[in-house]
């Protein structure tokens, strides 16, 4: 317990004495900067109290992009690590596609979705589809297949056929890797739906917030936006570790 | 195991090596703005001053009369040694200045208003565009034949700052930005309305508009919503500076200012040639549409009845409104501070004394 609380200080003090330096002005000296070009903590805090609808309103489009996007790709990237683990003559050939996706800028990616969709919500999915299943891909392949000798040596032992091996044996092996891939995912899905929208043919989400803000001088409102943005992924990313640690008690890294 | 070990030495190596270089080469190329600023004071010997001008967007003939000035040497007349920089849709004049980046930046006149009253040292010392190139073009298909017509549409804005002139043609016809229409982010193409996915598209004359005749629309395929004709027109390419900068470079703009009128007059008065000198200046776009654009922002600079001498005028009048609408729709929470220390026609006056 006593343990616990340390690990938590340490951290919560470190950033509280971050911001306290940014709110002083630390900051601003060592990098000669007006409070005009970077806001102050309390600046920011109440341009987004004024804002906190709107802000909220943008969250939820973005989030709710990126969460479709990655349920999506996630599925997608799993389905081609299943293929390729059942069918490994031609269904690697999934895997080797998938990665050298996963090598497609972002940047580049958004506005060619900008052309094949109309509207900037399904553009955004787009991308985030395409970014989210390579890293799902990749893991999910080698939980699948990096299994105990022994295990596998049993399941042939009582002669089980390929979707009970699948079943009792791949699937639990891989899931601390599909947590992994989630892990990693939640946080590029929510980089790729704001990226996606500074390109989006629409005026609403996180990504057009800030960029818009940002170039018109309304630095205050674009890093609030950006506060939300880091909350949001924060928040996700606990919501994954909670739900790691229900599905995973069994696994030796929960003990 | 061993030849593998050394393999991924080797690599790592290389790694370090890329990222040595890349560094090296970023820093003699900040290096070079600084150095830029430091040699702008004004010095007798001979040796030219070296002034950096930051674009607000690519080069093209939007900027041709300092392209001219610097081909036919007008700007080493004036002992200036001009470096200038492109824009681009990331790269904020504004910003450029303030950091010493480059000395003088073309930017629209509410965008730096903009930053003005957020507390930038900024100061507009003369205005190239007399008029709004700004329109609002739709397929005479939708049906869009006055501003009123735009109810219901999707109509599209580059924003950023480019929003406001459409945001008070909607007001100015009863029109509610959130609820009656649909506003959505345009692209840096015309294929959004060319494809029907918006029903009508800002765009700039020289510019925008030129993209769509040379898809194969014509002038009757398209209906046009002017800026200017609906009186919520807002000036755009001005040249502003930094304060600090001014004050110690007074002379320096002075000559600066001078030989941009030159080449802005004779651009406006040989636009074909102009395009030309623009295209051999850097190949961003094709000729014929240089020579498009070239004649297209004649008109803007050197309207009808307007005496090309005064190329570079800043007419209050216009500032005036621009202050008002940018305040009135939004873009200024309080209306714009108009005084000798955010708009000097000082400048110009000395430049074009006889």
């Amino acid at each position: 317990m006593k343990n616990k609380v340390k690990n938590l200080l340490w951290p919560l003090a470190f950033g509280i004495a971050l911001i306290l330096a940014w709110q002083f002005g630390v900051f601003h000296k060592i990098l000669d900067l007006k409070p005009f070009q970077l806001p102050v903590p309390t600046e920011i805090a109440s341009t987004l109290a004024a804002n906190l609808p709107k802000a909220l309103k943008d969250c939820g489009v973005t989030i709710s992009g990126a969460l479709i996007g990655m349920i999506i790709g996630s599925f997608m990237g799993f389905m081609i690590a299943a293929m390729a683990t059942f069918f490994p003559k031609w269904g690697y050939g999934g895997m080797i596609v998938v990665t050298a996706l996963n090598a497609v800028p972002i940047v580049a990616l958004s506005p060619i979705m900008n052309l094949w969709f109309s509207t900037g919500m399904a553009q955004k999915i787009a991308v985030v589809t395409v970014v989210c299943m390579a890293a799902m891909a990749i893991n999910a392949y080698s939980g699948l297949n990096n299994l105990n000798p022994y295990s596998i040596d049993l399941m042939h032992s009582v002669a089980a056929n390929k979707w009970t091996i699948f079943r009792k044996l791949r699937l639990p092996n891989s899931l601390p890797h599909i947590f992994t891939a989630s892990k990693i995912n939640i946080a590029s899905s929510i980089i790729a739906a704001i990226i996606s929208e500074y390109f989006a043919a629409s005026t609403s989400g996180l990504g057009f917030g800030i960029k818009d803000n940002l170039r018109k001088a309304e630095m205050a409102m674009g890093w609030s936006y950006i506060v939300v943005a880091s909350l949001a992924g924060v928040i996700l990313y606990c919501i994954i570790l909670l739900v790691e640690r229900d599905a995973l008690k069994w696994h030796a890294s929960q003990k | 195991m061993k030849k593998s070990k050394l393999t991924s030495v080797l690599a790592v190596i290389m790694l370090i090596l890329l990222v040595a270089t890349g560094c090296s080469s970023g820093t003699s190329a900040t290096s070079t703005p600084g150095a830029g600023t430091s040699g702008a004071e004004k010095n007798a010997s001979g040796k030219l001053d070296k002034v950096t001008l930051q674009l607000k967007w690519l080069p093209q003939s939007q900027f041709m009369g300092y392209y001219v000035a610097k081909a036919k040497g007008y700007y080493k007349d004036e002992g200036i040694d001009l470096e200038i920089l492109p824009g681009g849709s990331d790269i904020i004049p504004e910003q450029q200045v303030y950091n010493g980046v480059a000395d003088i930046g073309v930017t629209w006149v509410s965008s730096l208003m903009k930053y003005q009253s957020q507390g930038w040292g900024l100061v507009q010392v003369g205005q190239i565009f007399q008029k709004s190139a700004m329109l609002l073009v739709s397929k005479t298909s939708a049906g869009i034949n006055s501003a009123a017509d735009l109810k219901g549409k999707k109509v599209g804005s580059w924003f950023g700052g480019n929003e406001y002139e459409i945001y008070a043609l909607l007001e100015a016809n009863g029109l509610k930005k959130d609820t009656d229409l649909k506003l959505v982010q345009q692209d840096y193409t015309m294929n959004q309305l060319l494809n029907n996915e918006i029903d009508a598209a800002s765009a700039m004359t020289y510019n925008e508009y030129g993209l769509l005749l040379e898809s194969g629309l014509k002038d009757s395929d398209l209906h046009v919503i002017n800026m200017n004709d609906a009186g919520v027109a807002m000036l755009e390419d001005c040249l502003f500076v930094n304060s600090d900068w001014i004050a110690k470079n007074q002379d320096l703009y002075v000559r600066f200012l001078k030989a941009s009128i030159k080449g802005w007059a004779e651009a406006c008065a040989d636009p074909e040639a102009a395009g030309k000198v623009v295209f051999d200046a850097d190949q961003s776009v094709s000729l014929s549409h240089q020579v498009y654009m070239a004649k297209e922002v004649a008109k803007l600079v050197v309207p009808k009845d307007f005496d090309p001498a005064n190329i570079g005028y800043i007419d209050m009048d216009a500032i005036k409104q621009t202050a008002d609408l940018a305040h009135k729709y939004g873009l200024l929470t309080k209306p714009a501070v108009i005084s000798e220390d955010t708009v000097t026609s000082k400048y110009w006056k000395e430049a074009t004394a006889k």
